[in-house]
């Protein structure tokens, strides 16, 4: 037997059962009787769902299902006709069902609810769309005990799911006095497998009043059912033919199907469509993970509160339980990618002694590693979570954090230890604000703490030092040649509106605070948000970093403001400023190179303007030739103003600036054109801030600006 | 399309000779193209770089400047349709109407009343508008009142005697003669030019005052305001709104770049909230002087507001004085609140703390005008800051001791206690909307 | 040589939404101009008033209101009479009673209100949420199930709970969604994208771009809606073709402008007058930047605005 045999078989079965049931209702009522389900205005809603075509008397539902069904279900081994069975099974189901409330018939009394209303449907339609239910889940047959039934109900509720059960698991749950209803989001269908048409009705309806489908468009109608109601079938061992059937259909949906019999359904498994799991107590992981279902948490449970009212208290030491400092001891805080099989979602290890065993007052060592997991995951978004670890321990009442990496120190408070805080409160914090904040690339999270001195200093010089090597080495690695693609930013449009910035690997966002690395992961994490891809396919002047692409993007993002930027020139459409840049460099002409003013310095520069004056004629996303703003870091970069012969231009910066930048300054003019020291010929304010004097200045230091080509 | 300041920069002398009052020639040429400065400041341009470069930087739109002493003020001279762009430039005046019948002291001492400052701007109905009537010796002597009040003067006359005469009493404040149309213009030019008087041009409809600015261009008069007011509210906007956009379109029609009056007087005659609703359409499109039956603070408050408002550089927040600000009849026992000198921000605030009844004491401290999370990124709203503001100038006025922090900077909680010693520092929510209920728990559990 | 000045036509239009049904529904959008440029293009719709009414009665308003409601007695009778206001076009029922920052009315005794004014008039219905996003999450998706076969307008879903309330109102019982952002351009048209996303079509969204009154930080107000309109029109960003509505009553009355009493501040003479002015003034302002629907309460104001539109159409 194969699973197509059984799915086949199912329906044949289904058929045979519809046939005999509507032929005796044709028999009591004649083919002109009324026929119709309670509550909706759709008409045997699968039905039509599926073929756009309303049934409303016995004699249409005769000929739809000796016509329509009938051809659905045509025995052929094709994945294609294998789905038409199952959709087919589910409609003759559909059927029986509506069989039984012939003639105004109440089938189902209480608690049992057989078929939905349409308003309920609508009712909860909108926390599917939301995702406050999460999703559905339709249990099929008894569980192994009443216990195990009710378990398995318990964990779904509890994580807003909503539960319909069909067959033996509604006596079950109705023996162990378990509440149901359409309110508690628990419903019994029917004692029978045809009842579990009530909730494909549910997925269908919703597909027509929430998705727009037209009834009968079927690809369609299966692309949203896959797409956005997210359902699942774990279905009890024994499974019988029709039921099979019946889950052929579901699968044909994009409703994963989870069983337990592992002896009728032997090497039947489908991925991600049909997954048996001996283990029964493991359906709700095996199911969340088969529909990639991820439940929100509503709050951080721990013993004292959590808000950003706290993110700016200071512990003192006399008020300090415990301190973790890692400049004495080894710390260190750490995200890792792993793999989806290696990761258990809400895992937590203590691997050390926990807060009480600590004496008070003391120096301890702590390593927190947070181990992802998720499809979309990369590891270039681990700094970007790791950066937020300081924001999520401060907000909690009575710890501090400073510091990054592993130059961490964390202080928790007598009053919070005393309230009952421990480490797998911090593990806590950790993990529902990654699982919050980031589930659109993170599955699964888990969070293992060290305190073991061993350990700590083991796994610091093994795992963590590689891994912020490994970083830095990606990050000095990646040029604008080496990536596929830029992105935009325009977090800054709220007061400088045309403005946009390309960010590029070695050109951070003018603010000095938007890497390409964390653009793309702000593009990832928020794809409508203000950072959008930019390709970088079609050059027009490489040398100028001139791209029909960038110009678009530029176009569209400032709502056809500007036209046209080069990446790397600031004479020939440079990029403009919004205001928040760093610092601004603006052509000096009398000595050929550029001077570059910073926020901080006040004083005049030799240009006769001051970093207001600058200021005042850069910002607002408008494009002033010759000047620029820009963050600090690309000082140094290879690519600032590449097109104008790079950093050799720089002629005069103020000494706090020339002091920041000068060690990579250097390196990158001795990379490039053989120049030590270059720093020093660089001109600042104890030198001069007019151009006469910084010109004698810079020709006394053979500053080689004064030999280039000129600019203007 | 203005000249970038690199182009100017090639054209001037590059001798650094700091003659026009700029350190630099690089400094000058930016600020010339910025329209900062005239280009004449510089004595040393050659004659060939002068005539290029005014072609070039000849403004679409012409600087007209009216009045004299307090009561000068410069129209149009706008670059752009929309703010966002870049700025505008010379907000609109408002000019109250006038008419010989009137009891003008008494008219005028009304109107003086409103006069008061508003985030450092001093808010006034800057000019009157005289409007004839037929009588020309009582024109005459409605002009005479309204000399030396420190009212920029306009002369609605079409009557070239009369306005002749008005003139003659006038013509020292830098008057506008709004009057001439297409069968007096040459009379008309005549007279303003005579007075030095600004001519105002009227025309029966958008043609007809094209026409005759073209005409009155034609003899070399060029001090000119459009009265682009029509026979009612529709060709009004739609005239003001088509000659602006004439004149800052991509190819200028500088016949049309002129500043312009709007007469709500005549449009919405003694409607006030129809005034005031057409005023406020006309200060965002394109009116250069709005004149209006008469000013009060019905009328002020709002106007002046909206004016300020949109007449703001987009890259120089308005700010507030520094200082301790009482509201609710707070004291020296009244609970302490801090927040930036960012105009906007303040408003917000104290108008939240306002509806929220609670006595209080609202401190600003210099954060260079910008909001809270801008300020603090930018150091100028720190722990040093807030701390050394509250030291020299709360302690010794006030003597509750708790702060209250914005919710936005709760991370500088611990810092600022660390600095103010005996100071309790509370973190407020992050909104401002929440801060009524905020101060009302706290005043209800008798923390404040 | 006449003027001779270039049509401002453009290609793109904004979106017709319609608000209501049967006679007294109303159309708001369609134009291809800037706001009142009917020199370049006649105005499709012309803008429309709404009467704003509040759960919380009369109490709070003005004398000049409260008069114009006198001898009302329930919520029936106060939103008949503002329908009937000179210039309504429509009601906007604010639910600002159920604020858990105020009187925390529970949904259930909101919706008991809402029943009551949507069974009691035919002109087309606005209803306006607390402004507590958590709250108005439950609210107003449950509203749109109170007022099912009315297509009211939601007011509104906010980037914080516009799933339930757009699927509630866009989806499942077929009102009109309005999405609201706070003066940001991006915000705008990032809620517009999201709120499409859900399924919601683009002709059942009206967007509230956010507005301060007048003098409070009110020039974002006009840039944020001027750059909207441009990119809606001469961009044609699709994103953006929503037609605006600005409930500009509770800005303006809440001013110090409309609040103090001439006890307070005698020299500012009569305090409705101000209070007047400040609505009139924004709703003005918001009408020449492009908004397409206002929403005030004072029938001075309303009067006053009505007639404006008509003289500029």
């Amino acid at each position: 037997m194969t699973l197509f045999d059984r799915v086949f078989g199912g329906s044949q079965e289904m058929y045979a059962w519809a046939e005999k049931a509507v032929t005796e209702a044709v028999e009591k009522y004649g083919v002109d009787k009324e026929v119709s389900l309670p509550q909706t205005a759709y008409c045997l809603p699968c039905y039509y769902a599926v073929t756009g075509e309303k049934l409303t008397k016995l004699g249409e539902v005769q000929e739809a299902l000796g016509g329509r069904i009938k051809s659905m279900m045509e025995r052929k081994e094709r994945l294609h006709n294998v789905f038409q069975a199952g959709i087919g099974t589910a409609l003759a189901a559909e059927i029986i069902e509506a069989m039984k409330y012939i003639d105004g018939a109440e089938p189902y009394a209480e608690p049992y609810v057989g078929s939905f209303s349409d308003a309920w449907i609508r009712e909860l339609g909108v926390p599917l769309v939301t995702g406050d239910i999460p999703g559905v889940a339709v249990l099929i047959n008894a569980a192994p005990t009443k216990e195990e039934a009710v378990a398995l109900v318990k964990s779904y509720q509890s994580q807003g799911i909503f539960v319909t059960c069909t067959g033996g698991i509604c006596q079950q749950l109705i023996d162990a006095g378990y509440k149901t209803g359409f309110n508690v989001r628990v419903t019994l269908l029917g004692d029978e497998i045809t009842s579990v048409i009530h909730v494909v009705s549910v997925a269908l309806r919703a597909a027509l009043i929430f998705g727009n489908i037209t009834p009968g468009d079927l690809d369609s109608l299966m692309e949203y059912t896959k797409d956005r109601v997210f359902a699942f079938v774990n279905a009890y061992a024994p499974v019988d033919d029709l039921t099979v059937g019946c889950g052929g259909g579901a699968i044909a949906f994009g409703f994963p199907v989870i069983s337990n019999d592992l002896v009728s359904l032997k090497d039947m498994n489908v991925p991600k469509s049909l997954i048996l799991q001996g283990d029964t107590s493991k359906f709700n992981a095996t199911s969340l993970d088969a529909r990639d279902i991820k439940i929100k948490i509503a709050q951080v449970d721990i013993p004292v509160s959590f808000a950003s009212a706290f993110e700016g208290e200071i512990i003192r030491r006399g008020d300090m339980q415990v301190e973790f400092d890692g400049s004495r001891k080894d710390c260190f805080e750490l995200v890792c990618t792993k793999e989806a099989g290696d990761v258990v979602d809400h895992g937590f290890e203590l691997i050390g002694p926990d807060f009480d065993a600590m004496e008070v007052g003391s120096k301890q060592q702590i390593a927190y590693i947070v181990n992802v997991a998720g499809k979309n995951m990369q590891s270039d978004f681990e700094p970007v979570f790791e950066r937020k670890f300081h924001s999520y321990i401060n907000c909690i009442e009575g710890v501090m954090h400073t510091g990054q990496r592993d130059m961490i120190r964390v202080r928790i408070s007598k009053s919070t230890f005393e309230a009952g805080f421990r480490a797998k409160d911090l593990a806590e914090v950790l993990y529902v604000n990654i699982k919050n904040e980031f589930d659109a690339v993170v599955d699964k999270c888990s969070v293992t703490i060290v305190t073991d001195p061993a350990q700590c200093t083991k796994l610091r010089h093994e795992l963590a030092t590689p891994a912020y090597d490994a970083r830095d080495e990606r990050l000095t690695s990646l040029t604008d040649e080496s990536v596929p693609v830029y992105y935009s930013c325009i977090m800054c449009q709220a007061f400088s509106p045309s403005h946009v910035c390309v960010v590029t690997p070695e050109r951070l966002g003018l603010c000095g605070a938007v890497s390409w690395l964390d653009a793309k992961a702000t593009n990832q994490l928020d794809p409508q948000g203000p950072c959008q891809v930019i390709t970088k396919e079609r050059v027009i002047d490489e040398n100028l970093g001139r791209y029909e692409d960038v110009d678009e993007a530029v176009n569209k993002f400032s709502q056809g403001a500007l036209e046209h930027v080069t990446l790397y020139s600031i004479m020939e459409d440079p990029m403009t400023s919004c205001g928040c840049f760093e610092c601004i460099c603006g052509i000096e002409p009398f000595s050929n190179g550029v001077i570059i003013a910073n926020r901080e310095y006040a004083g005049m520069t030799p240009l006769g303007m001051t970093f207001a004056d600058l200021a005042s004629m850069t910002g607002g996303g408008v494009q002033t030739p010759g000047f620029m703003g820009h963050g600090k870091h690309f000082i140094s970069s290879k690519k600032f103003m590449k097109a104008e012969g790079g950093v050799e231009r720089i002629v005069w910066m103020p000494k706090d600036l020339k002091d920041q930048v000068s060690e990579r300054l250097n390196e990158t003019a001795k990379e490039l054109y053989g120049i030590d020291n270059f720093c020093d010929m660089i001109g600042d304010e104890t030198v001069s801030t007019d151009p006469e004097s910084l010109l004698e200045f810079l020709t006394e230091k053979g500053h080689p600006a004064l030999g280039m080509e000129p600019m203007m | 399309m203005a000249l970038k300041g690199l182009d100017i920069f090639k054209l001037t002398p590059k001798t650094n000779c700091k003659e026009c009052g700029s350190p630099t020639c690089m400094a000058f040429s930016m600020k010339v193209a910025q329209g900062a400065v005239d280009l004449s400041k510089c004595p040393h341009m050659s004659e060939e770089a002068l005539a290029t470069l005014s072609e070039a930087t000849a403004p679409p739109m012409k600087t007209i400047k009216v009045g004299t002493g307090d009561a000068e003020y410069s129209l149009g001279g706008e670059t752009v349709l929309a703010r966002h762009e870049k700025t505008f430039v010379s907000r609109p005046r408002f000019a109250v109407n006038l008419t010989a019948d009137m009891d003008i002291d008494v008219v005028m001492a009304e109107v003086k009343k409103v006069d008061y400052d508003r985030i450092g701007e001093q808010m006034h109905a800057e000019m009157v508008y005289v409007e004839y009537t037929g009588d020309s010796a009582a024109y005459v002597e409605a002009v005479k009142k309204v000399c030396g009040i420190g009212k920029t003067i306009i002369l609605g006359c079409k009557d070239v005697a009369a306005a002749k005469a008005a003139l003659e009493v006038c013509k020292a404040e830098k008057p506008i003669l709004d009057g001439a149309d297409a069968s007096n213009y040459a009379d008309m030019v005549a007279a303003a030019k005579d007075a030095g008087a600004v001519l105002g041009v009227t025309g029966a409809d958008i043609n007809e005052l094209y026409d005759t600015t073209a005409a009155i261009e034609k003899l070399g008069y060029k001090e000119l305001v459009l009265d682009t007011t029509g026979a009612d509210i529709k060709t009004t906007f739609a005239t003001t709104v088509q000659v602006r956009r004439a004149c800052l379109a991509k190819t200028p029609d500088r016949t049309c770049g002129y500043p312009s009056i709007v007469n709500l007087s005549k449009i919405a005659p003694n409607d006030e909230p129809m005034q005031i609703a057409l005023a406020s359409m006309f200060v965002l499109k394109y009116g250069s002087i709005i004149v209006m039956d008469t000013m009060n603070y019905a009328r002020a408050l709002p106007l002046y507001g909206l004016r300020q408002n949109v007449y703001t550089d987009p890259q120089k927040p308005m700010k507030v004085e520094p200082g301790i600000y009482p509201l609710n009849g707070g004291d020296e026992n009244s609970v302490v609140l801090t927040t930036v000198d960012f105009a906007l921000t303040y408003f917000v605030v104290s108008g939240e703390l306002e509806r929220s009844g609670v006595p209080c004491n609202l401190v600003i401290s210099d954060a260079g005008g910008l909001s809270v999370l801008t300020s603090w990124a930018a150091g100028k709203f720190s722990s040093t800051s807030i701390s050394k503001f509250i030291i020299e100038n709360v302690e010794p006025k006030i003597k509750c001791r708790k702060l209250i922090i914005p919710g936005k900077v709760a991370v500088l909680k611990g810092d600022v206690e660390a600095k103010l010693p005996g100071w309790e520092v509370i973190v407020a929510p992050n909104e401002a909307v929440q801060l009524v209920k905020f101060l009302k728990d706290m005043q209800a559990a008798g923390e404040i | 040589m006449p003027f001779n000045g270039k049509s401002g036509k453009f290609n793109a239009s904004i979106n017709t939404v319609e608000i209501g049904c049967g006679e007294k529904a109303i159309k708001i959008g369609g134009e291809n101009v800037y706001p009142f440029y009917t020199f370049d293009a006649p105005i499709e719709n012309a803008p429309k008033i709404g009467v704003m009414i509040s759960d919380l009665g009369l109490e709070n308003e003005p004398a000049g209101v409260k008069a114009y409601y006198e001898g009302c007695s329930s919520f029936a009778e106060i939103a008949q009479k503002a329908a009937a206001m000179p210039g309504a076009d429509f009601v906007c029922l604010k639910l600002e009673g159920a604020d858990p920052n105020g009187e925390n009315k529970s949904t259930e005794e909101c919706m008991t209100i809402l029943k009551e004014v949507v069974d009691a008039i035919d002109v087309p219905l606005v209803v306006y949420g607390c402004k507590n996003v958590t709250k108005d999450a439950e609210l107003l998706t449950k509203a749109a199930e109170v007022a099912q076969g009315k297509n009211v307008l939601i007011l509104a879903a906010k980037e914080e709970n516009y799933k339930g309330i757009g699927a509630a109102a866009g989806l499942a019982y077929n009102q009109k969604v309005g999405a609201e952002s706070a003066v940001d351009i991006n915000l705008a048209k990032q809620l517009n994208v999201l709120i499409s996303q859900l399924g919601v079509a683009p002709a059942n969204v009206v967007m509230n771009v956010g507005t301060a009154a007048v003098g409070y930080g009110f020039e974002y107000v006009v840039s944020t809606m001027d750059r909207v309109k441009a990119a809606a029109l001469s961009q044609g960003d699709a994103q953006l073709q929503m037609p605006i509505i600005t409930p500009v009553a509770d800005e303006a009355w809440s001013t110090k402008e409309a609040i103090a009493s001439e006890e307070d501040m005698p020299e500012w003479g009569d305090q409705e007058a101000r209070g007047i002015g400040m609505e009139v003034s924004t709703a003005a302002s918001v009408l020449a930047s492009g908004s397409n629907a206002v929403i005030l309460k004072h029938p001075t104001s309303v009067a006053t605005i009505s007639a404006l539109i008509k003289e500029l159409v």
